[in-house]
């Protein structure tokens, strides 16, 4: 039931003559370049498409331009060039009103800093989409509740967002954005002010409720480990371009370019990766000819490592149907881990000759 | 550099907005003027302590039972002070100013709040509207708006702008981004965002706003005081003109009060109507317990109070409302059944007047109705508007204390009986004590002691503060305070034992009938001239039966007829006092066409009196003292005069625009030169009543050999250089700087001061006490020469010119509308000792008795009425 959301050569320039910065970025002027003459290029052609029900991660630093791209999907920021999609719509085509109920009833936000409404009480702040849509109260108020709950925040309705701590603050914005059912939801780096125990719990929520609500979701943030946690697809900015749009393998494996490798290099790769990103695909074709345990490529890469260690030679990785399509040797386990693809070199040592033999092997 | 003629184009622009606009600002001032009455006559109309107590009920619900008892005693002590009725005026001046900047205030403040360019614009008009100094504008806004209220109004608006439209886009502004952000990100319509989340977090800054603009409307208060607003910035004015710190004081402290509570209120309700406001309150109430001092009501009970004191004051308005209409058909009928009420205090010449005057109206087709009060009782009814009239007012000393309570809302309409006076009395056989003087050295004989009556009865005052000092006996005897009864209780004491004893008496007394008393003569007149017998109306009695009120004014009764009528009534005995009136009457045939004439002839109104009078007056001795006795004279005549008392500059603006009718200060052909040439095309000089004026320099007698102006040479020295000038641009000043310094070779030696009038007699003061030397600009005539030993130096260059005379002007079309008065006013002279004479009285019996001390001197200057007014 939901809808798929699609960016085309999105721009936003902020300051003077911006159709004028447009063409020349276009033309491949640098943004430095512009930013001297008093206009600042946000994003920069900018394209992707979300599918229905996937979590779309934007991820990059601050000032790379995300927040700004995010506004411009639910049209709170007017794109200075290129078109926004969404549910058989043109978002940068339709008139203010039409945007305004397309929000209210289609698109919710979450934000950083909560943005709950101090002068309402937690079920207010809940049913305000609703109250927008103009629902009648009881139905609204039924509708909150059930979202609170939803968000585990049964028997806080009365009370007042100063109350609560910022998780559970959050949660209430969290409850907000789903109460109204809306098939898109934006996230700005909704969990980045929260403490660290509280953001896993609330990654966890997301994940938890994403299995049950499968809405489309596109999810700001500067942590590319949330990232990865929580993105079907990620996409990393740098100064207002896309750089690589991929999955968190993609991503940590095949990095773009320097930037993002140097990204990825603080990213636990032990939980991100699985079987299927680190096995080698040069088979000789006996590898699962014993009765040792064995993966999926699906086998996270932990636990991959529990097997490496029980089991005396390369782990074989079958798919589905039973059928061998690679190998992990324990040195590429190590390897992955460092970031490190390289061959070993050599030892003048004796007491590391045994070793040699084992590592000729793989 | 060229000269760049910003004021001709400022005069341009207003005379163009006169000329094209005028509708506008009729538009505007219709709305202030509509609000501001409506909004003074509610606050006017209860009696004081139960608005009052209106007032702390509604402190005890925002802020608790503290707050509550507080403004009871604030507001009580400005009761107490009898400011109440101005500092209502003042209230309302600066509610309507409130509400009305709030209207313009809080949409702008929005508009700024959500443009930068609207912002940019109104954040230097605001700068400008804040700093411009007053005066500025305020004659601009007399010229659009007229003297009173709206002008006061516009002035107190300009002024308080400012925070509103700073604060509610402060506000505004200041609402969390993402909040915003957050509600247009559900599809909030800008006007629901601005209602349901800008303008409910913005609510306490704004209300903080509020409180700015009241407190700011109130600091104004005293400037617009200037234009005619009255109310206490009137007081205040009023005080500074005379140097009077005492009753500065008192207004400023009122003022105060009133700011304190207005203050409080506000930030009060502030709390109670934003949502956050009221979360914080309920939980720094929950944290600090049950206190019966900050505890507050719930509001149904607060409601329930207010509305409960509201219809009590409401009920007490409506009593003397109630009147049915009985026709008693006559070739007479003038009262056409109308009901007049009439109260009195159980003493014969009352009760023998009032049924006089009842039986006088009935006749005349009124349905009269005699009630007995005792006095207290009978001036809080009459103030109240539930009784009419009142015939046996003794003033001014008798009943001094009601009618310093109730004056204000009491008419006098004059004296009918003179013949009382007060004095010392003692028992006959006491040979060799016959007057006053006579006392001093016997304190032995009379033990010290002299019987008094209440401390507050205003004989008692006068014995205290005049009698006993002009005979020297206030460091012999003691006046033993006590009361009536017992005084008498007393007196019958010891003339039962034949013992010696003093008392304080009246006449007339029963005491002189029943007991051998001997009056103690007053060879200096300490005593004054004794109470006369007023007949005094609730306020506005005259305006409602113009016809009774003329008969009851012009009501006169000689001894004769007074005893008379007594003698007859007593003989009748209770409950037949009407018949023996009849009995009388008929016996004196003639007396009711006199005292109540049908005709319409002799001493009837002028029919141009029947537009009221708009009289300007400033705060000099002068002014006022011919100010109140016009209008005493012409009230005599059936005219009925508006007085305000405004600044120079406004009065002839107003003047020249038509809103003023006249003024009888104006000073010419030098002191006020300046605004008489700028407005003499619109203004008629009704001649000079007053000739012996002067400009000069003072110094103070104790500078012995400085006796002229050319004396003054040399001695810079001995002045500091500096000659303690008046309001710069005065003509005087003009005259000093340009004219008598140069003629004299002062102007290189002296600097000539400029500042204020009050400023330089409050440096007189000062270097007077010090004994100082000091040279001043004065004129005569001026209270400073009776007040301060000051030598006039004499002028033998005649630097200063031919002397100004006192004139009086009027606006262009008063000789049409008022010819009558036109003749009267163009004959009119006073000699410099009837000025000085009745100065002196209005000096003598203080502020708010000029009216009293006109009605005195009058007595005393009986030709006075028919010369002013020939008929």
């Amino acid at each position: 039931m939901s809808a798929r959301l699609e960016a085309e050569n999105l721009y936003k320039v902020f300051g003077r003559k911006q159709d004028q910065a447009v063409e020349r970025l276009r033309q491949g002027t640098d943004r430095k370049e512009l930013h001297a003459g008093g206009t600042t290029a946000a994003v920069i052609d900018a394209s992707f498409t979300v599918e229905p029900g996937e979590i779309f991660v934007v991820m990059g630093l601050s000032g790379s331009g995300k927040s700004t791209l995010l506004r411009m999907l639910n049209g709170l920021l007017e794109p200075t060039a290129g078109h926004v999609r969404f549910g058989g719509e043109d978002l940068t085509e339709i008139s203010g009103r039409r945007l305004r109920e397309v929000r209210s009833r289609k698109i919710s936000m979450v934000f950083q800093h909560f943005a709950l409404f101090p002068h309402r009480s937690v079920r207010d702040n809940a049913a305000y989409g609703l109250e927008v849509q103009g629902v009648p109260r009881a139905e609204r108020e039924r509708r909150a509740d059930e979202a609170l709950a939803l968000c585990g925040l049964a028997g806080w309705e009365k009370s007042w967002p100063d109350e609560l701590s910022g998780g559970m603050q959050q949660r209430v914005g969290l409850a907000r954005a789903l109460a109204t059912d809306a098939d898109l939801l934006l996230m700005d780096e909704s969990f980045s002010a929260l403490d660290p125990l509280i953001r896993r719990d609330m990654q966890d929520q997301l994940i938890e409720l994403q299995k049950t609500l499968k809405k489309t979701i596109v999810f700001i943030t500067h942590d590319l480990n949330e990232a990865m946690r929580l993105g079907d697809r990620i996409a990393v900015m740098r100064d207002g371009r896309i750089v690589q749009i991929g999955t968190a393998q993609d991503i940590l494996i095949r990095p773009a370019n320097e930037y993002v490798a140097s990204f990825t290099q603080d990213v636990d790769r032990s939980r991100v990766l699985t079987a299927g990103a680190v096995m080698e695909t040069e088979l000789r074709g006996d590898e699962a000819d014993c009765a040792c345990e064995t993966a999926t490529p699906a086998t996270p890469f932990t636990e991959l490592c529990a097997i490496s260690t029980r089991v005396p030679h390369p782990v074989a990785v079958l798919d589905g149907d039973g059928d061998l399509v690679g190998v992990v040797p324990s040195r590429r386990l190590i390897g992955f881990l460092g970031d490190e693809r390289g061959e070993a070199g050599t030892c003048d040592s004796p007491r590391d000759k045994g070793g040699e033999k084992v590592m000729s092997r793989a | 550099m060229p000269r760049i003629p910003l004021g001709d184009w400022v005069n341009e622009a207003v005379d163009w907005l006169l000329d094209h606009v005028a509708w506008l600002f009729d538009f505007l001032k219709t709305v202030f003027t509509g609000t501001y009455d409506g909004i003074n006559a509610v606050l006017q109309a209860p009696e004081p302590l139960l608005l009052v107590g209106i007032f702390a009920v509604i402190a005890f619900w925002l802020r608790g039972t503290l707050a509550g008892v507080l403004t009871f005693l604030g507001f009580a002590f400005i009761v107490s002070m009898e400011l109440w009725e101005n500092a209502m005026i003042t209230l309302a001046l600066v509610l309507v100013a409130t509400i009305i900047a709030l209207v313009v205030a809080v949409p702008v403040g929005i508009w700024a709040a959500r443009s930068d360019r609207v912002s940019g614009i109104v954040r230097p008009v605001l700068d400008f509207m804040q700093t411009l100094p007053a005066m500025i504008y305020l004659i601009p806004a007399i010229l659009f708006f007229g003297t009173g209220a709206s002008a006061g109004i516009v002035a107190t608006l300009i002024f308080a702008l400012a925070p509103g439209v700073r604060m509610t886009e402060l506000g505004i502004r200041q609402v969390d981004k993402e909040l915003v952000e957050a509600a247009e990100a559900f599809g909030t319509s800008p006007r629901n965002t601005l209602l349901r989340v800008q303008l409910p977090l913005a609510l306490p800054t704004v209300m903080a706003g509020v409180n700015q603009v009241i407190m700011l409307g109130l600091s104004m208060a005293a400037i617009a005081g200037m234009v005619g607003t009255g109310g206490l910035g009137g007081d205040v004015n009023e005080a500074i003109g005379q140097l009077n710190v005492g009753l500065g004081s008192e207004s400023g402290v009122a003022i105060v009060i009133l700011a304190i509570y207005l203050d409080r209120m506000t930030s009060a309700l502030g709390t109670q109507v934003s949502p956050l406001g009221r979360r914080a309150a309920a939980k720094a109430r929950s944290t600090g317990g049950l206190k019966i001092w900050s505890y507050r009501p719930r509001p149904q009970v607060a409601v329930i109070g207010v509305v409960i004191l509201a219809l009590v004051a409401g009920g007490m308005g409506m009593f003397g409302g109630s009147g049915d209409t009985e026709s008693v058909a006559d070739g007479k009928n003038v009262g056409q059944g109308k009901k007049i009420t009439l109260g009195y205090v159980p003493w014969d010449e009352g009760v023998a007047s009032t049924f006089l005057w009842k039986e006088i109206l009935e006749q005349r087709g009124y349905e009269a109705e005699a009630k007995q009060f005792d006095a207290g009782p009978l001036y809080t009814s009459l103030a109240q508007g539930d009784i009419d009239v009142v015939t046996n007012s003794w003033l001014p000393t008798t009943h001094e204390q009601y009618w310093k309570k109730y004056g204000d809302r009491l008419d006098d309409l004059g004296s009918w009986y003179d013949e009382t006076s007060l004095e010392l009395t003692v028992p006959a056989y006491m040979k060799d004590v016959n007057t006053l003087a006579d006392l001093k050295g016997k304190a032995d004989l009379f033990n010290g002691r002299i019987t008094g009556i209440e401390s507050s009865a205003g004989e008692m005052a006068l014995l205290k503060s005049k009698v006993m000092g002009a005979y020297g006996l206030q460091d012999e005897y003691k006046v033993v305070d006590s009361s009536t009864p017992a005084m008498l209780a007393e007196l019958k004491r010891a003339m039962s034992k034949k013992e010696p004893i003093v008392v304080t008496l009246w006449s007339p007394h029963w005491a002189y009938n029943d007991y051998d008393l001997k009056k103690l003569k007053d060879p200096k007149g300490a005593w004054g001239e004794g109470d006369g017998v007023h007949l005094l109306s609730r306020k506005g009695f005259a305006a409602d039966d113009p016809t009774a009120a003329r008969w009851m004014k012009d009501f006169k009764l000689t001894e004769k007829q007074l005893t008379s009528l007594e003698a007859e009534i007593n003989k009748s005995g209770k409950g037949k006092q009407q018949e023996a009136v009849r009995t009388w009457l008929k016996a004196n045939p003639g007396v009711v066409d006199k005292l109540a004439p049908v005709e319409g002839g002799s001493g009837a109104t002028p029919a141009e009196a029947k537009r009221p009078l708009d009289v300007a007056w400033f705060p000099w001795e002068e002014d006022v003292a011919v100010t109140y006795l016009w209008k005493n004279v012409l009230e005599r005549r059936g005219y009925k005069l508006n007085l305000k008392q405004m600044d120079v500059g406004p009065v002839y603006t107003g003047l020249a625009t038509g809103d003023l009718d006249l003024n009888f200060d104006a000073w010419l052909p030098h002191a006020q030169k300046n605004y008489w040439d700028k407005h003499k095309n619109n203004l008629t000089d009704l001649g000079t009543w007053y000739e012996p004026t002067s400009l000069e320099i003072a110094v103070p007698s104790y500078v012995k050999d400085v006796k002229s102006l050319a004396d003054l040479k040399g001695k810079a020295d001995l002045f500091d250089g500096k000659i303690i000038g008046i309001e710069p641009g005065t003509g005087q000043m003009q005259l000093v700087k340009n004219d008598v310094m140069p003629a004299y070779g002062l102007q290189d030696e002296y600097e000539v001061v400029d500042g204020s009038t009050p400023a330089m007699l409050a440096e007189l003061k000062r270097a007077l006490a010090k004994k100082e030397p000091i040279a001043v600009t004065l004129w005569s005539p001026h209270w400073a020469y009776s007040e301060y030993e000051l030598t006039k130096l004499k002028d033998p260059k005649k630097s200063f010119g031919a002397n100004n005379t006192i004139h009086t002007i009027s606006s262009k079309a008063f000789p049409e509308q008022y010819p009558q008065l036109t003749e009267w006013i163009k004959n009119f002279r006073m000699s410099e000792d009837e000025l000085g004479t009745l100065e002196a009285e209005i000096k003598d019996r203080g502020q708010g008795h000029e009216e009293e001390a006109v009605a005195a001197w009058l007595e005393e200057h009986p030709g006075m009425v028919g010369r002013m007014t020939p008929q």
